[in-house]
């Protein structure tokens, strides 16, 4: 989401520039991109494009998809054990890989910061951005979004055995008993109070403070994105309970770049027919293993999406 | 500086928490260094008693706490005791609880080597117009030792009230947590920063200032 993605681009930009020589672009292209991208970036007349060839049959003459995302965000895009990229982010990149070539991997990952995901479509760096990239109306104006394939929120991340409170009722009816901790950030005390009016906020600096307050009871929660929230019920079964409530609601899409609506139909098939059509088994799997949750088989019959 | 333009507005803006988090920042120090004397009466006079079951003790805390890191300690109160279902101090209570065992240890030591330069004859001479035990101690070694180690005291304080910064870590709102969070919300780093800086320094010489008068009143006549 917009708050905490923007802050990890900072992180993230020396690995970027650390993988990207090791994609043998080196630091002067990652430069020159940056400026290209500067200057894309201004606004230009729309007028007078002749109908160029669609990026769909670029790549499939290419041979693979180049995919922009990140590598440290678990449970989206974020080295495993042994070091191989793995996440939800990541598997919907081989879906496209596996759609495009039938083979999953036939995907090369450029790995970049939040801050870089419009330049790099932009500049044509990459073909797609698969990077928990938040839908919003100003980047809109820069990229084309495809459909969503996440709703993200905040939430309120609680002890299983131990803690005072057992969910969101007896947090809110609890009011000015209850601290809620987080990470430290712009909204943190605003977000906290939408759902909890009342409680104490206290701010750590880094996630796992605010996770070691948790578990230390400190704190009688800690609000955190749900996916977050869901990936670390998933590591460790049994410790931590959702409140139950989320708000904050926000999107989750991949990015292309604009002005090509052959490669945007295809890539949105693609990820409708993964969410509710022919590929639903894999994005089910998938779902399953970043979030924990079993998905809903999509109803047979009328097309629910029509409903 | 390059292109960096200063917008002061933001710590006129948030004067008021700056300076509740400056005053709580030195009642810290000040609390710490209290409960420490008192801790660093008792294990100097421990270990200065000859008796092993004693002093051992004593030399253990001593080496533990000046061998350790302040940070881990107070991460240790505060994120690992509730883990043994010890959980009755707040957040502020226990970055107290913390200082004060870190300034026990170090005063500890200063009052030993008080201790140990008090000369021989003060006490014989005391034993001779027959004071006893506790009035020997209570009117002729303790005066004296906290004139000599009066420098030192002080020299704590000034290095106990930098060390509550480190209370910002289990989110204690003093100096370094609120210029931390003004650098959250407005992005301002280097006008919080500045400003903390100037506030740690200017705090801190003013405290050497009016304890170098109390020393100078005070100061051992030797």
């Amino acid at each position: 989401m917009g708050a905490h993605d923007d802050k990890l681009s900072t992180d993230d930009a020396d690995l970027t520039l650390e993988r990207r020589s090791l994609f043998g672009l080196g630091l002067a292209g990652a430069a020159l991109g940056g400026l290209a991208a500067s200057a894309a970036l201004a606004p230009t007349p729309a007028a007078a494009q002749t109908v160029a060839k669609s990026k769909l049959y670029t790549i499939k003459e290419r041979g693979k998809l180049i995919v922009g995302t990140g590598s440290t965000n678990p449970p989206w895009h974020f080295q495993d054990a042994n070091g191989k990229l793995v996440g939800m982010d990541i598997d919907l990149a081989r879906l496209l890989a596996k759609s495009l070539f039938d083979d999953p991997e036939k995907v090369e990952f450029v790995l970049q910061g939040s801050d870089a995901r419009i330049p790099s479509l932009v500049t044509d760096k990459v073909d797609i951005v698969v990077q928990w990239m938040t839908v919003t109306p100003g980047r809109a104006q820069q990229v084309d979004f495809t459909f969503p394939y996440y709703r993200e929120g905040v939430g309120l991340l609680m002890l299983d055995r131990g803690g005072k409170y057992k969910n969101y009722a007896e947090l809110k009816a609890a009011g000015k008993a209850v601290t809620v901790g987080g990470m430290q950030n712009v909204f943190l005390e605003e977000w906290i109070h939408k759902a909890l009016p009342e409680a104490k906020v206290d701010a750590f600096e880094s996630p796992d403070a605010a996770m070691q307050a948790l578990n230390a009871r400190r704190i009688d929660a800690s609000m955190q994105d749900q996916s977050a929230m869901r990936w670390l019920m998933q590591q460790a079964p049994g410790r931590f309970v959702d409140s139950g409530f989320g708000w904050m609601p926000n999107s989750y899409a991949s990015a292309v770049k604009p002005g090509d609506p052959t490669w945007l139909n295809w890539v949105n098939t693609v990820y409708k027919e993964a969410m509710v059509g022919v590929d639903f088994d894999t994005f089910a799997a998938s779902y399953k293993k970043w979030f924990g949750i079993e998905l809903p088989i999509p109803k047979v019959g009328f097309p629910q999406e029509f409903a | 500086m390059i292109d960096y333009h200063f917008d002061w507005g933001v710590i006129a803006r948030n004067a008021d928490k700056l300076t509740d988090a400056l005053l709580l920042g030195l009642w810290l120090a000040v609390v710490s260094l209290a409960i420490g004397c008192v801790i660093g009466l008792v294990t100097a006079y421990a270990r200065v008693s000859g008796k092993w079951w004693l002093s051992r003790p004593v030399w253990l805390y001593v080496e533990f706490i000046r061998c350790t890191p302040l940070l881990l300690l107070v991460f240790f109160l505060y994120f690992g005791l509730p883990e043994f279902d010890i959980s009755f101090l707040d957040k502020t209570q226990s970055f107290i609880l913390s200082l004060s065992l870190y300034a026990g240890a170090y005063m500890s030591e200063v009052f030993r080597a008080g201790l140990a330069s008090i000369p021989k004859q003060y006490v014989e001479a005391a034993k001779a117009i027959g004071l006893r035990p506790w009035q020997r101690q209570a009117y002729v070694v303790l005066p004296v030792m906290f004139r000599i180690t009066l420098p030192s005291v002080s020299n704590n304080l000034i290095s106990l009230f930098k060390d509550t910064s480190l209370a910002a870590a289990i989110a204690v709102p003093e100096l370094t947590f609120t210029a931390r969070q003004i650098n959250a919300n407005t992005f301002r780093v280097m006008e919080s920063w500045l400003t903390a800086s100037a506030l740690y320094l200017a705090t801190a010489y003013l405290i050497a200032l009016v304890l170098r008068q109390i020393e100078r009143r005070y100061a051992a006549i030797r």
